[in-house]
């Protein structure tokens, strides 16, 4: 008998091991009666990339506002976090809070794990106070799945220096994509030996600053307007794709090995090896920090053949959980509203690490003293002619399909019609199969 | 049962359950979901055997299977082969023995982040060591990691492959090596054997359970192949062409980046199943090389 004590004792030690083991979802256990009634409410809240991607003067800003929220923090690199959010929402223990890529969100919404917000938005936002970036995270049948952490659209960066020793006029805002592409031809400069030393243009094969851009100028479109159909048999997005190649195989853009040569993309530009890049706003804070003499600004992404400007914006965006309690999401939707505020959207405009999405705060760039000069072509740049990635709920399947095979048509491995047209019945089955 | 029997099974209890929740369980749990759609985020539903058709008719899936089976078909002679030549010259007198052992060892303590971004700069076709070697020396430069040809890719990937795990293969066999006795050598060799011959009909046969073993060990990690793959092509995110993804990458790619547990599960099993044929295969033949007297 006193043998049996000792196993079951054994035993339920191990139990509360095992237990102890696994994470708990604090935002279910926030205290009873909510924050309305003065009690303290606490939540969960997941920072990706920790404080480097959000700032921390945001955070304690929020804390300080609101003593009846208790705020824990999850913090971890971005690779860390995304990769462990999944078998935390399987585990029923992600926070409360958190942001994500906007398509990655999307797929959230989708599977029932994203609060919608529209009805939040509705109540306790001016919509009108916002640029349309607000709504990256909304669906066709108008769910919204989250709010932007910030958005990075792109901008066209120049070497100035580049340019005037080349002698070529520098970028304007009405240039075309037939522009850039004779001044890089222009502007590149080999040895006698024949080697590059400068490129004229980085030809980047990643979606934002590479085929998505090349794809639109051209008139061609990667998804209908729908998100439901594959428009990667219009001759025109094979046209982008062939101009995009011949960049590189001429030459006069800067193909893959120069660019793993010269540290990536940014580094790149930034040592002037390369007299213009399709730069991503975040970026501007790196190219300030590591390249501080490098003289260059940016303009807007160049018309397309139809006149038309697409500027490609990328945005993280932030959710609600929808198995967070009511009191958990009506804290985490303080948050959200006091992101979204004058306040926080102020300090991120000011930090240069994204676009702010509220208007007032894209004002506050106009008097920034930090490169690129021309912030302009950013915020003009988004109200003109912004964009997403054509992000649906399968859009991290559809795009990693399209990647692998854009990688071949830039190595010259596939040409760029053979390529697209497999690209178009590859994604065309995804998007069958998940609809 | 005697009482120190209840004492045994209490001091393993921790083992047990530790097998029980995170082997066993895990085990069971991915034969279920094999047969079901399941996202991680809501409950599995059954599907009978629709993942395991279609990842059977599945070409990504066959192109992985051909290409772990390539990569292990260079991999595991070359590893072996290299490992044997190493740890027979290092198990002689030589000065600074334990200083080669110490190189030879340090690219498996080296992160497949580290080793793949030296083996890509290897391997860059306009400013890499090795084409700048050959184009020195006449021969065409050739594209290594970005070849038309998959074969080429694959083969390139294994070679760095040999290299981050030729050292602990080598350990293993020098320990082999280390076994056999000295007065059987001395005793062949003063009735006249060659070095040659005493390799070939001593040291091989007395150490041919260990290579045997690293023939085992280096055929289930190259099926298994994942991190060398993300070392040389960097993310998935980032494209590695179908052309050349292996079946662990997929595996992964379908589980945790498009939640589909279901089609991941069932080709694991798939995997599993191959894996274990090879084995049985290598030790069918077992017995007509290998010596264990």
């Amino acid at each position: 008998m006193k043998n049996k004590a000792k196993v079951v004792m054994m035993m339920s030690l191990s139990a509360v091991l095992l237990s102890a083991c696994t994470l708990s979802n604090s935002g279910s256990g926030s205290a009873p009666g909510g924050s309305g009634d003065g009690e303290t409410v606490r939540i969960t809240l997941g920072l990706p990339g920790g404080y480097d991607v959000t700032n921390k003067e945001i955070i304690d800003g929020f804390i300080a506002a609101h003593p009846n929220i208790e705020v824990d923090i999850q913090e971890a690199p971005w690779g860390d976090f995304t990769n462990r959010i999944a078998t935390q929402i399987a585990g029923n223990t992600m926070p409360d809070l958190w942001f994500q890529e906007n398509a990655v969100i999307l797929g959230y919404g989708q599977r029932g794990v994203a609060e919608d917000l529209a009805p939040y938005i509705e109540r306790d936002l001016t919509t009108d106070d916002y640029i349309d970036t607000l709504f990256a995270a909304q669906t066709p049948e108008g769910q919204v799945w989250g709010v932007p952490h910030g958005a990075n659209p792109i901008a066209l960066a120049y070497n100035k220096t580049i340019f005037e020793e080349g002698g070529v006029a520098l970028p304007t805002d009405e240039w075309t994509f037939e522009n850039l592409i004779e001044a890089a031809k222009q502007l590149t400069q080999t040895d006698a030996n024949g080697n590059t030393e400068v490129f004229g243009f980085i030809g980047s094969s990643s979606i934002t600053q590479g085929w998505f851009p090349w794809i639109k100028q051209a008139g061609g479109m990667v998804l209908d307007e729908t998100l439901t159909e594959s428009r990667f048999d219009d001759p025109n997005t094979i046209a982008g794709l062939q101009q995009l190649r011949d960049g590189i195989a001429d030459g006069y853009f800067m193909d893959g090995d120069s660019i793993t040569a010269y540290g990536g993309e940014l580094p790149a530009f930034g040592s002037g090896k390369s007299a213009m890049f399709f730069l991503q706003y975040s970026t501007q804070v790196t190219m300030n920090n590591d390249f501080p003499d490098t003289d260059w600004d940016v303009v807007k992404i160049p018309r397309s053949v139809d006149g038309e400007r697409y500027v490609p914006t990328v945005s993280n965006s932030w959710l609600i959980s929808s198995r967070a309690s009511q009191e958990a999401k009506d804290a985490s939707w303080e948050f959200l509203k006091y992101y979204l505020g004058d306040e926080a959207q102020a300090i991120l405009a000011e930090s240069g690490s994204a676009l702010p999405v509220k208007q007032s705060a894209l004002a506050l760039l106009e008097d920034s003293q930090t490169k690129p000069a021309n912030k302009l072509a950013f915020t003009d740049g988004i109200a003109e002619g912004g964009v997403t990635l054509d992000e649906n709920a399968s859009w991290n399947e559809w795009r990693i399909a399209v990647q692998q095979i854009v990688n071949e048509i830039v190595k010259g491995n596939v040409t760029p019609e053979a390529g697209a047209l497999d690209i178009h019945k590859r994604v065309q089955d995804i998007l069958d199969s998940q609809s | 049962m005697h009482k120190q029997g209840y004492w045994g099974y209490i001091f393993t209890l921790p083992f047990i359950v530790n097998l029980l929740v995170f082997v066993l369980f895990p085990i069971v749990f991915s034969a279920y979901i094999a047969f079901t759609q399941w996202d991680l985020f809501n409950a599995p539903r059954w599907v009978g055997l629709d993942n395991w058709i279609q990842t059977l008719t599945d070409p990504p899936f066959w192109i992985s299977i051909r290409n772990v089976m390539v990569f292990s078909l260079i991999f595991v002679p070359l590893q072996t082969v290299f490992a044997f030549i190493i740890a027979y010259l290092l198990n002689q007198s030589i000065r600074g023995k334990s200083l080669f052992r110490l190189f030879y060892f340090m690219p498996v303590v080296t992160p497949w982040i580290a080793g793949g971004i030296l083996w890509v700069w290897l391997y860059n076709y306009r400013f890499g060591l090795i084409n700048w070697t050959l184009d020195s020396i006449g021969i065409t430069p050739i594209h290594w990691l970005d070849n038309k040809h998959w074969w080429v890719v694959i083969a390139s990937v294994a070679i760095a492959n040999v290299w981050k795990g030729i050292g602990s293969s080598m350990i293993l066999l020098l320990a082999g090596m280390q076994n056999v006795p000295k007065e059987m050598l001395e005793a062949a060799a003063i009735d006249g054997a060659s070095r040659w011959v005493r390799l070939t009909r001593i040291i091989f046969p007395l150490v041919s359970p260990m290579v045997y073993m690293v023939m085992i060990l280096s055929t289930i990690a190259s099926f298994q192949a994942f991190d060398v793959f993300l070392g040389m092509f960097g993310s998935i995110t980032a494209g590695i062409p179908e052309q050349h993804m292996v079946t662990n990458l997929i595996i992964y790619r379908d589980a945790f980046l498009f939640f589909k547990m279901g089609p991941a599960s069932a080709m694991a099993w798939l995997l599993f199943v191959i894996i274990l044929s090879i084995t049985l295969f290598q030790r069918y033949f077992e017995k007509r090389w290998v010596h264990y007297d």
